[in-house]
């Protein structure tokens, strides 16, 4: 354990060496921030004109959902999307059998590595709007609560990582991913709002086969203070398969890899 | 006379070569065009929405186009053929010119580029096209899923409209190139063209229209975004395409308007942006 | 005990077969045609600790698929490989401490960073301390005669002096066990000298086993006591460079030097003449006859000066090479 997390504080100290032009980016990065949370915050607007609500749910409350996305989001573009990003080009350049000679989890070192401090910010607005929001819905944080909305976030964002992980690691078979990963994007961004506010079908749909509901809608409930045991379970459950099923399909993948080049 | 004869063969090898290059890709293009299901996301997000408007209380009461349900003015039949509209018109106006021109100047494929007779982004039109063809039936394909999925909202717009959508999503696709024309070329002077891009790309997120028609937007927003190009790109051809009440000359002028603007000033500052580089000499 | 073993260790995998073009294209969709590679063949040898040998053959003659197989990056199709008393394909924690392997032609330092920060990075990885990583770092910078240039980026650094800090990065966890593919590849020949100097030193002061390949036979020459000759994937020589000559060439070439010009035919009946121009004569004579038939050249003709000398040892093995497979086959 001592030795994961020593490497851990190397990975990140190298990729903080290595970031030289972050001031210069940080404007890029806190106007693209703010113009995404701006047109996200419009576009609720929109559904709650003329008095209706969304899905049931409040204005504040929808906004906790806005968070806990904006949260995700800053989570990708700081860890998993810079990670994820470089399986494709240590698999062309050969070099993925350095991180193979290595006596530390192969899948540990290629999801860690680096991280950009470019989403930081959003990760901090995200916190900010979910936190306020929740405020705003009239949430009382009790122990309880606070433990169960921080497990919740903690298998919201397993779910994410392993959804992730599982797309980066198939360009160990196709190389070429990027569209995939595009393709993921644009499933998530349903999670901008809560699940009740889709229809029957597609709620069906996000809650059992792209478990985009367990992403968000289902944290947020707990952030408001209702957490229930059927979903905290059910959350759970998810975050537990998911991540078996990133650990299976990397195995999978360096088996193949690993008998079939030369 | 000749000229146009050298160009028109020109245009007709690039664009078999291209075609063929993209085919190679498809299975990249197909996910691509996947990609774009955002608009058919809000759609459903909206028809639902007017669905609860009918009967508050919830309890999925309504279903079915008969209900009359309705939100800002749109049925739940006019926000189906919308959203689907607006699917299959960013489908055709995607511009990555951005993108293949940051990865021409990295791999050193500009300099030799720029020796040929011939202007570099007349190779990235082509190459766009092509994708664009390689992109048909692929979209062809979704948008028929879609509508198998909203049977009731199936529609064929009149030839005319047809018509004129077609020409409207031409044009709206020559503006978007350009705009991203533009943002490449400001490569020449900055290496943060793609950070603009991405700004860019948000700004077409939120007023194009691919999220919400803009008849639900506040009227001073609605008319605020009127004055940037972003509707005109997708929400214009998509309400002719839909066959919706609109004002067909303003959309055009709109258009032809930004033509006029973006087409001699990204000439201008190409020519001024390759006279640096070559001063450069990098 | 040997430290690597390996049994009929073989390696074959499947390469799809397309032709170019929409059709090739097509066709392969429709009905795909594979090819099996035999990139390794039934290799056996053993390596005692503490050995250098040296792993000569072509391109494509399996050399660096053995190498991986033997650090575990691939699996072997066929056979068995045991390194250190573990089978590298399980790819278990001691054996990874225990082994490392150098590519020439990759590199795992950070680009933008000194090469100090990536060695930090391993010695975190192989979960040495700070006190005793700054030790050897000290140590092999020492040898290698390395110091500012391990706080300056690795961009900013000569080929040479890039191999060397990849060295130090390969070598920080004290591994028992070297793999080396290409180490000198492109390095010019100081740099070469250096490395091999370096890598000698290593085997002295620490008793490792070293395994590497090279395209340098100066490489070969100057480390290697015994060498693994692989061709087309099959093992044709495991010995020291000397037998693999005299294998390579049962007869030595005789270079003479004569007061007068002399028939071709009164030379025939010394050995098989390879030149004859006017008082210089080239003469290959077989092994075992040598010394006989040299005093015999001296005792009959008036010879100014004698040569006696080895065909080089690189035109004996591309001959071989070129040949092919029918007399290898033949030989083994």
């Amino acid at each position: 354990m001592g030795r994961y997390l020593k490497t851990l504080r190397r990975f990140w100290g190298t990729a903080l060496a290595s970031q030289t032009e972050y001031q210069a980016n940080l404007l890029f990065d806190l106007l693209a921030m703010g113009g995404n949370l701006a047109g996200s915050l419009f576009m609720i607007g929109l559904f709650f004109q003329g008095g209706r609500g969304l899905g049931g749910w409040t204005w504040p409350e929808a906004l906790v959902v806005l968070g806990i996305y904006t949260l995700l989001d800053g989570v990708s573009s700081t860890l998993l999307r810079p990670n994820l990003s470089r399986i494709v080009t240590q698999v062309q350049e050969g070099t993925l059998d350095f991180v193979l000679l290595k006596p530390i989890d192969s899948q540990f070192w290629l999801s860690t590595r680096t991280f950009a401090l470019g989403g930081l910010p959003e990760i901090g607005a995200g916190l900010l709007l979910m936190a306020w929001a929740a405020r705003a819905a009239g949430a009382r944080p009790s122990l309880a609560v606070v433990a169960a909305a921080v497990v919740l976030l903690g298998t919201s964002l397993t779910i994410l990582y392993s959804l992730w992980f599982v797309l980066a690691t198939t360009s160990i078979w196709f190389v070429k991913t990027w569209n995939a990963t595009e393709v993921l994007r644009a499933t998530l961004t349903a999670g901008r709002y809560p699940v009740t506010a889709y229809p029957q079908t597609l709620r069906v749909l996000f809650t059992v086969v792209i478990p985009v509901a367990f992403l968000t809608t289902v944290p947020a409930e707990a952030v408001l203070g209702r957490p229930s045991w059927p979903w905290l379970l059910g959350g759970a459950g998810m975050a537990v398969l998911f991540f078996a099923l990133s650990r299976a399909f990397w195995q999978l993948a360096l088996r193949f890899h690993t008998s079939a080049s030369s | 006379m000749r000229r146009v004869a050298r160009l028109a063969r020109v245009a007709r090898v690039l664009l078999a070569t291209q075609y063929a290059h993209m085919l190679e890709y498809r299975a990249e293009i197909a996910l691509w065009a996947l990609s774009g299901l955002v608009p058919l996301l809000m759609m459903s997000l909206w028809i639902h929405q007017a669905d609860m408007g009918v009967a508050p209380s919830g309890g999925g009461a309504a279903s079915g186009a008969e209900l009359g349900a309705a939100i800002g003015g749109l049925s739940r039949v006019e926000l189906a053929r919308y959203f689907i509209s607006a699917f299959i018109v960013r489908q055709f106006t995607v511009a990555w010119v951005v993108f293949a021109f940051e990865e021409d100047a990295l791999q050193g494929r500009l300099s030799p580029m720029l020796l040929q007779p011939l202007h570099p982004l007349w190779r990235y039109l082509t190459s766009h096209l092509a994708e664009q063809a390689t992109r048909l039936p692929f979209v062809a394909g979704l948008a028929g899923i879609f509508l198998l999925l909203v049977p009731w909202a199936a529609w064929w717009p009149a030839p005319g409209r047809l018509l004129l959508a077609v020409l409207a999503t031409v044009l709206a696709f020559a503006v978007n190139f350009l705009v991203q024309c533009l943002i490449a070329v400001l490569c020449f002077w900055s290496e943060r063209a793609s950070a603009l891009e991405r700004l860019h790309t948000l700004a077409m997120l939120f007023l194009s229209g691919l999220m919400a028609p803009l008849e639900l937007f506040p009227p001073a927003v609605r008319q605020a975004a009127q004055w940037t190009p972003f509707p005109w790109i997708i929400h214009f051809p998509a309400r002719l395409l839909a066959g919706a009440e609109l004002d067909a000359a303003a959309g055009f002028a709109a258009l032809a308007a930004w033509l006029a603007l973006l087409l001699p000033l990204t000439l201008l500052l190409w020519r001024a942006g390759v006279r640096r580089y070559a001063a450069m000499g990098s | 005990m040997a430290i690597v073993r390996a049994d009929n260790l073989s390696k074959a995998f499947r390469v799809a077969d397309k032709q170019p073009g929409l059709g090739g294209t097509l066709r392969h969709f429709v009905q795909r045609r594979w090819r099996t590679v035999d990139a390794v063949r039934e290799v056996s040898f053993a390596i005692e600790p503490g050995e250098r040998v040296g792993f000569l053959g072509p391109n494509g003659a399996g050399k660096t698929t053995t190498l991986k197989m033997l650090s575990g990056l691939i699996h072997p199709s066929g056979g068995r490989a045991e390194v250190a008393g573990f089978e590298p394909r399980r790819r278990q924690r001691r054996f990874l401490e225990a082994i490392t392997l150098v590519m020439g032609q990759k590199q795992q330092l950070l680009w933008d960073l000194p090469p100090l920060d990536s060695l930090l990075l391993n010695a975190a990885v192989y979960g040495l301390d700070d006190g005793e990583a700054r030790r050897r770092i000290a140590e092999l910078a020492e040898m290698l005669e390395l110091g500012p240039e391990l706080t300056r980026p690795v961009r900013k650094l000569s080929l040479g002096e890039r191999m060397k800090a990849e060295l130090m990065a390969a070598l920080l966890h004290r591994p028992q066990v070297l793999f080396l593919d290409e180490p000198t590849l492109g390095l010019d020949i100081n740099a070469q000298v250096r490395v091999r100097e370096f890598l000698e030193a290593y085997n002295r002061r620490h008793g490792a086993t070293l395994l590497l390949t090279s395209h340098y036979m100066a490489d070969i020459t100057a480390l290697c006591p015994r060498v693994l000759l692989i061709h087309q994937g099959r093992l044709f020589h495991d010995g020291s460079l000397e037998e693999l000559a005299s294998r390579l060439a049962p007869c030595r070439e005789v270079r003479l030097e004569l007061r007068d010009p002399v028939p071709a035919e009164t030379l025939a009946a010394f050995g098989e003449v390879q030149q004859l121009q006017g008082r210089q004569v080239r003469l290959l004579i077989p092994r075992g006859q040598l010394t006989g038939q040299v005093a015999r050249l001296l005792a009959e003709l008036a010879v100014e000066d004698l040569e006696v000398r080895d065909p080089p040892i690189e035109d004996l093995i591309g001959q071989v090479f070129r040949e092919g497979e029918v007399r290898a086959g033949a030989m083994t």
